[in-house]
This record gives structure tokens, C-alpha cells and sequence, in this order.
């Protein structure tokens, strides 16, 4: 038999070896090519340049944010090496792996930062190529730049006080990198895997609840004792248990690591080994998920369900007919099987439950947060909605294609999802006035009916520019996986631009109001706005039609097709 | 006489410089199972595309149970259904949810919906796992619900493009059974399939196009007239297939042969 010539059987010396084997650096060459041709090919589009303006000015943003703690985490890690204070430099690694973690674990939800690389299993990549490939579409990440950023100026500060250690502190801090590099990774990978699975996302959800109760119940007396640490022997002991504990993790084996030898002490050796085992363990978490990617996981919800016994379904109890309601109906239940949009809700309650703590401050400026504190939480209300609320299409995949066959006005489907929209940003709304109820108290009458007068107006606003958005930008965005494509960035930028920007018509109304002692001006004002925009929020859909048909083509290729690599 | 279920008039449409469709005119009458013909990139899925309102024409007029698609489109849209390429299925749904949002997107109320979902789901053997979502479906599953959801609201016109890629020959059987009913009942069906033999048994009509014309249209036998003189010169009556060829100007078996030695690696 002749066989086939030139097949991959011919050229086995392909195949050996692991990481830098001639196919893996085949593959690596060929993944670079691909990434430049798929930038350059984007540039022939108008929407393309905005996309990669938009993550330029995303990175300046990000790098001006995280300039400004940069140089106090140098100056206070100087600090803390001139004068032997370990707890500083062990709050500000604390502080630097908290950033980073928190931040990793909320941007996919903001603005879809993870690429998605499932498409790369098609190929015979090696399970070490494709870790190495996961860790490095994961490192051009806003958190990775801040973590970067902060570790380089704690290095620095460290370095000028004791050049002498520059060699250990570079290595100490490198090890700290790679281990918030590899914990981000581990923990966005599992929580993806937890989230596709009805069973394990109802355990997921427990969790993330329990985590931020937990946050409450801690946070209290962090900021009581914070201000006001008190000198009885109960509390001296309560922070040297503390001040232990923290030790056995690993920000605190990194302080340790970094002050034993600038207090001129052995042993440094020890607690660098403790964290080079944390990053180890880590690293064996996500070379478990990742193999178990690799092999072709299943990632749907159907192989854990019973075997159904009845042929025939249970009828709703209620039941609304028409578009609206069938809309509604069907974008509930995807919302409800999709671990990633869930997460896009819940991410930013974390993020309340763990800041709320920042409200019950006595300073001066803890008082106007506490004054203010319902409204400036309730912003986070908006954040959590933005994925869903301003790509209302990028989860529907092919059926995309069902709205434009279908004989219902296009501005029906958008009002039956702007329904669910609404209803989501009531509960987010709702938990997170608990919430502020809880930790700080009821708010002042007039600033009560003032936020509500603001949410009316804000509310129909953001669901406007929201609408357009979903139409002039859309992006396809899995169901199942958290991981964006390919135009989620500029939409998310002009998303927040556009909430920044009714953020501050509230501020601007109720500020200058209260300052100048009549703050119960500003309900009427604001509710007179909210007139306004819902006139504009009446326009804007009563134009969907048109803009959607215009734009049907686009719509279809971004949101219906599967992209080829993004 | 009742107008025309479809009638195209000079339909065009391009993509830049690339014309997809050029300048197409023909007509389905009312009650025609009609085949809709042509090589890959000829431009059949940008016609059916058209005609459903997926993409709008550059130039030409479409006209479907009598109603420009211009000015009439949501009231077109009630009357046809479409299973289109890409099956417009939502997958994070279970098929009787999908089917029951489709009848309701048409404008039916629940009782009709929910009846018609659990008939059409019986009919084509879907009822059976009520709880798997469709994306964890086999592709011939997919097949039959989008079936099922075209037909839910009882259409007038219905598009079908490759209906019966991956469907098992037990199912293909029971669908060309529904469709031949709906036809009896006075609906028109505008097929596209690659699978000759299905258009033949099927189809009283068939128009073929190529590189965006249209080269063909009519019966089976005005098509073979079409080709007379090679019926007379061999005698035997020709498949649709032979005939397809014959108009696409295709290659025959010893083409093929020749092409192959082109691939070196297969040489």
C-alpha cells in the first residue's frame, strides 16, 4: 500500500519533547501570525479602530489608576525598610495580592477580559503548550498591569533602602507575581467549571453569599479596631493572633521572606520555600482544570440531569401570551443557566459587600460617604448589569437569526428584555440597600427620596443608551463560558462612559442642592429629568426597528457566527 | 388566478464588487413544492436569505403571497416559515421551550402553543428528553425542531435550506410525509438541498443557479427538454443529477481523475 506522504506519522520528531518542541514553537509562531493578522484584518473596519483605541485608553486608564498607589506603595515599603516595620510590608503585599485577585475575579464581568482559547483544542497542542498559552493570553489583563506595577514599586522602594538585597527582593517579588498570576488563572478557571453546572453554580452562588456575609461580619471590626485599636490585653492578643496567622499565608510568607534579612536575620530561605509550595499547589489546581479542558470536557448541564420519567411537562402557573412576555420569559431562562451571567450580577454585590465597610467611617469624609452611602452603592447596581444590559444579543448565538425571520417588531423583543432588565436591577438594587441598611442605617429622608428620584431618571437613561449600544456594537458572548470576544472592550468602555456620565447628572443635581442646604430640591429636579429620559428611552426604541434592520448584516456576523479565533 | 406565492423580479444582490445575485426573475406558484438548485457559492442561500428578510437586496422586487417585501415585512413574516442555514435555535433552551417562545413570537396564544409544541414534539420524536437543552442536541435533533418551529404557526410559504442534512432516514421519512400534507393542503415549499435525489422525488418545480444567474427554472420535463438532443443521443431518461451537471458544466468522473494527480501527497 502507498500510503500517505508527508503526513504528521512522517515527522515524529514533531511531536518530542514538551514546551519547546519544534511543533509547539510551530504553533506558537503560528499563533503569533494568526493574533497580527486578526489585529490588522480588524483595522479594516471603523469598529475595529475604536476597538483597539478603546483598549489603549483603557491601559492608560488603568496605568494612571494604579500610578498614584504605586508610588505610596514604594514610599511605604522605603519606609517600612528603614525603620524595620514588617507589618507595613506586609499590608502593602496583602493589599497588592487583594487588588489583584479582586480585580481579576470582577473584570471578565465588566469587560470581558479572558479570551477564550477552547478553539485551539481542535489542534494537537501539547497539555504544557496549552497551560503556557492560558497563562499568557491571561497575563495581558488590567489586574496583571496593576499587580506589575505595584510589585515593581515595592521592589523599588525595598531596593532603595537596601541595595544590597536587590537580587532577593527581585526574586521574592517575582515568585509573588507568578503565584497572583498563577491564583487568578486557578480561580477564574474553576469558578467557570463550577458556573456551568446547575448543581455546582447552586453551590457557587452559596459560596460567593457565605464569602460576603462573611466580609460583613469581619469588616466591622477591621474598621472599628482600625481606627480605634484598643490597648486591653484581649485586643494586643487578638492582633498577635492575627498577626500569626497571617504569616502562614502567602502575602505573609512573602513579608516575612523580604523582612527577615533587612532586619539582618537568617532564614529568609524558609518562608520564600512556603510560598513557592503555595504556588505549586496552585499550579497543580489549574493543571487539573486545565487537563480535564484539554481532554475535551463537557461543559453542558444535561449529563448530570436525571433520567426524565415523564413525557409530558408541567404548564406554567402563570402564563402571559404575547412577544414581550415570551422574550422575557425565554432571557430568564438563560440568565438562569448561564454561570457566566450570573457571575456578571453577583460579582459586583461582592464588591458592595466587601467596601460597604468604607461607609461607617467617622472621619469628615467618612461622614459624607456615610451620608451618601445608599446612592454611591447603589452605582454598583448599574455595574452589575452592564454586560447583560448593553449587549442585550450576544448570548443568543444562531437563534440571533429567529428575531429577524420572526413577524414581531424588533422593538418588542427589545422591551420584553429591557422587562427582565429592569426586574434584575431591582433585586440587585434591593440587595444591596439591605445592604447599606444594615451597615450604616437608614439614610436621611431627602437623600432617600433624592436617590430614588435619580434611580427614575438614571434607569431609563442607561437602558436607552444601553439599546444602542446593543445594536451599534454587538459582541457574541458565551452562555457557558466567561470569556469574551472580539469587540467587548470598546462596548464596555462606552457603556461605563455612559454611566460615569448619569452618575454625574445625580451628582451634579444633588450635590450643589445639599451644599447649599436645601437638599429636598433635588427630588423634583431629578424626577423632572426622569421625564426627560424616559422621552428619550421612548425614542430610542421606537427607533430599534430601523437601526436593527440597517444594521442586520453586522448584527448577524457579530452575534450568530462562531469566530475562528479571538 | 391567485397571485404567486413568490415572485422575484430582478433581484441583485452584491457584496462590494462581488455579485451574489444577479439579476434574478422567476416565480412560485401557490401549492408548487419547489427545488431550488445550485453549486456551492451560487448564491441560493443569499436568494432564501432575501426572500425571509435575513438581507436586504441591492436592487429588485420580492414579492410573497402577494405582499411586497418592502412595505408589507411583518405581515410576510406571519405567513412563512423558515428552517434557514444556521437553524436560528436558541440553545440554552429545552425544545419545548424553544417551541413554546416560537409560537408566541408568531402571535399564538398559550393554549394554541402549548398544544401544537407537544404535538409537533410526539410528531418528530423530540418529546422524549424534556429537560435537555437543544445545544446538547445531535445535529439531526436540531434539524427536526427547527422543522417543528417553522411550521408551528401553520405557515402559508415555507424555506427550507437543507432540511434533511444529518436527519435519519426513518425521520427524513415522516417529515417528507408532513410536507407532502402541507402541500395537499395548498401551502408552497421552496427547497434547497444538495441531495439530488430528495429534490427529484420531491419537487414538481426546480430552478438552478450558477455564479448568481439563474440558468434554469421549470418541471422536471421542461428541464430535460432542455436537454433534448443528448435524451436523444443516449436513449435513457436522465436523472436530475445528469441533468444538474449538464447545466452547471461540471466535471465528469475523469475530471476528477485528473484533478487528483494534481495532489501531490495523494499521488
Amino acid at each position: 500500500m502507498a500510503g500517505l506522504t508527508g503526513s504528521p506519522r512522517d515527522q515524529n520528531s514533531l511531536f518530542r519533547g514538551g514546551l519547546a518542541s519544534p511543533l509547539s514553537r510551530a504553533q506558537y509562531a503560528a499563533l503569533i501570525w494568526v493574533q497580527r493578522r486578526i489585529f490588522l484584518n480588524s483595522l479594516r473596519t471603523m469598529r475595529g479602530s475604536f476597538e483597539l483605541g478603546a483598549r489603549i485608553l483603557t491601559g492608560f486608564i488603568f496605568f494612571a489608576i494604579a500610578l498614584g498607589p504605586g508610588f505610596g506603595m514604594g514610599f511605604g515599603a522605603y519606609e517600612g525598610a528603614v525603620h524595620g516595620r514588617p507589618l507595613a510590608i506586609a499590608i502593602l503585599l496583602w493589599v497588592l495580592c487583594a487588588v489583584w485577585q479582586g480585580f481579576s475575579a470582577v473584570a471578565p464581568a465588566l469587560a470581558g477580559q479572558n479570551p477564550d482559547l477552547s478553539y485551539l483544542l481542535r489542534f494537537p497542542v501539547s497539555l504544557g503548550s496549552w497551560v503556557l498559552l492560558y497563562l499568557v493570553y491571561g497575563i495581558m489583563a488590567p489586574s496583571t498591569l496593576i499587580g506589575l506595577i505595584w510589585a515593581a514599586s515595592i521592589g523599588i522602594g525595598l531596593t532603595i533602602a537596601r541595595p544590597d538585597l536587590l537580587g532577593w527582593t527581585a526574586l521574592t517579588l517575582a515568585l509573588v507575581v507568578l503565584f497572583n498570576v498563577l491564583l487568578s488563572r486557578t480561580i477564574l478557571a474553576w469558578v467557570e467549571r463550577w458556573m456551568a453546572q446547575r448543581r455546582t453554580r447552586e453551590i457557587a452562588t452559596a459560596v460567593l453569599l457565605f464569602v460576603g456575609l462573611g466580609a460583613q461580619a469581619l469588616n466591622p471590626a477591621f474598621h472599628h479596631y482600625g481606627h480605634h485599636w484598643p490597648a486591653s490585653h484581649g485586643a494586643a492578643h487578638l492582633s498577635h493572633r492575627i498577626w500569626e496567622a497571617q504569616a502562614a499565608f502567602p502575602p505573609g510568607m512573602a513579608a516575612e521572606a523580604l523582612a527577615l534579612p533587612l532586619r539582618h536575620k537568617g532564614g529568609g530561605a524558609l518562608p520564600l520555600g512556603g510560598l513557592a509550595l503555595y504556588t505549586a499547589g496552585v499550579t497543580g489546581l489549574l493543571l487539573v482544570r486545565l487537563r480535564s479542558e484539554s481532554r475535551g470536557e463537557n461543559f453542558s448541564e444535561v449529563r448530570r440531569e436525571p433520567a426524565a420519567r415523564t413525557r409530558r411537562r408541567a404548564r406554567p402557573r402563570f402564563e402571559f401570551s404575547g412577544p414581550v412576555a415570551a422574550v422575557f420569559e425565554k432571557d430568564l431562562r438563560y440568565l438562569l443557566r448561564s454561570g457566566p451571567m450570573l457571575y456578571n450580577l453577583a460579582a459586583p454585590l461582592v464588591m458592595v459587600f466587601l467596601f460597604s465597610g468604607l461607609y461607617g467611617s467617622g472621619t469628615a469624609a467618612g461622614g459624607f460617604r456615610h451620608a451618601y452611602a445608599l446612592p454611591t452603592a447603589l452605582i454598583w447596581a448599574f455595574l452589575g448589569l452592564t454586560r447583560i444590559v448593553s449587549n442585550s444579543f450576544g448570548a443568543e448565538g444562531q437563534g440571533m437569526q429567529f428575531y429577524y425571520l420572526s413577524p414581531t417588531p424588533l422593538r418588542l423583543v427589545m422591551l420584553g428584555k429591557n422587562a427582565l432588565h429592569v426586574l434584575l436591577f431591582l433585586v440587585e438594587a434591593a440587595v444591596i440597600t439591605g445592604v447599606v441598611l444594615y451597615r450604616v442605617g437608614p439614610p436621611k429622608p431627602s437623600i432617600a427620596a433624592a436617590t430614588i428620584a435619580w434611580l427614575l431618571c438614571a434607569l431609563p437613561l442607561d437602558l436607552a443608551a444601553a439599546n444602542v449600544l446593543s445594536v451599534l456594537m454587538p459582541y457574541r458572548a458565551s452562555a457557558v463560558r466567561m470569556r469574551g470576544a472580539q469587540g467587548g472592550m470598546g462596548n464596555g468602555l462606552l457603556s461605563m462612559l455612559a454611566q460615569a456620565g448619569i452618575v454625574a447628572l445625580g451628582a451634579i443635581v444633588i450635590a450643589p442642592c445639599s451644599l447649599l442646604g436645601h437638599p429636598w430640591l433635588a427630588t423634583p429636579i431629578l424626577l423632572a429629568l426622569a421625564l426627560v429620559s424616559l422621552v428619550v428611552y421612548a425614542r430610542v426604541l421606537a427607533r430599534i426597528d430601523g437601526m436593527m434592520q440597517g444594521r442586520r448584516e453586522t448584527v448577524l456576523l457579530e452575534v450568530a457566527k462562531t469566530p475562528a479565533a479571538s | 388566478m391567485d397571485s404567486p406565492a413568490i415572485a422575484i423580479r430582478d433581484l441583485t444582490r452584491r457584496f462590494g464588487q462581488f455579485v451574489a445575485v444577479d439579476d434574478i426573475t422567476f416565480s412560485v406558484a401557490q401549492g408548487q413544492f419547489f427545488g431550488f438548485l445550485g453549486p456551492n457559492g451560487a448564491g441560493k442561500s443569499t436568494t432564501i436569505k432575501m426572500l425571509t428578510g435575513l438581507l436586504a437586496p441591492t436592487s429588485g422586487q420580492m414579492e410573497l403571497i402577494g405582499l411586497d417585501f418592502a412595505t408589507h415585512p411583518l405581515e410576510i413574516k406571519r405567513q412563512i416559515g423558515v428552517v434557514p442555514e444556521g437553524l436560528a435555535l436558541f440553545g440554552r433552551l429545552t425544545a419545548w421551550e424553544y417551541l413554546r417562545f416560537v409560537g408566541r413570537m408568531y402571535g399564538l396564544d398559550g393554549p394554541t402553543t402549548n398544544r401544537r409544541a407537544e404535538e409537533l414534539l410526539d410528531f418528530m420524536t423530540l418529546a422524549d428528553e424534556p429537560k435537555k437543552l437543544v445545544t446538547d442536541f445531535s445535529h439531526g435533533m436540531q434539524k427536526k425542531l427547527a422543522l417543528a418551529a417553522a411550521v408551528i404557526h401553520a405557515p402559508r410559504v415555507l424555506f427550507l435550506d437543507e432540511p434533511f442534512e444529518g436527519v435519519d432516514a426513518v425521520a427524513a421519512g415522516t417529515l417528507k410525509a408532513m410536507l407532502q400534507r402541507m402541500i395537499e393542503r395548498g401551502a408552497t415549499i421552496f427547497l434547497t438541498s444538495h441531495v439530488l435525489e430528495i429534490v427529484e422525488r420531491l419537487c414538481s418545480h426546480v430552478a438552478i443557479i450558477h455564479h448568481g444567474r439563474l440558468v434554469a427554472n421549470g418541471s422536471l420535463d421542461e428541464l430535460r427538454a432542455g436537454v433534448a438532443a443528448e435524451i436523444a443521443a443516449t436513449g435513457e431518461r436522465l436523472t436530475l443529477e445528469q441533468i444538474f451537471l449538464r447545466i452547471v458544466g461540471a466535471a465528469g468522473p475523469e475530471a476528477h481523475q485528473e484533478a487528483l494527480q494534481e495532489l501531490s501527497w495523494l499521488a
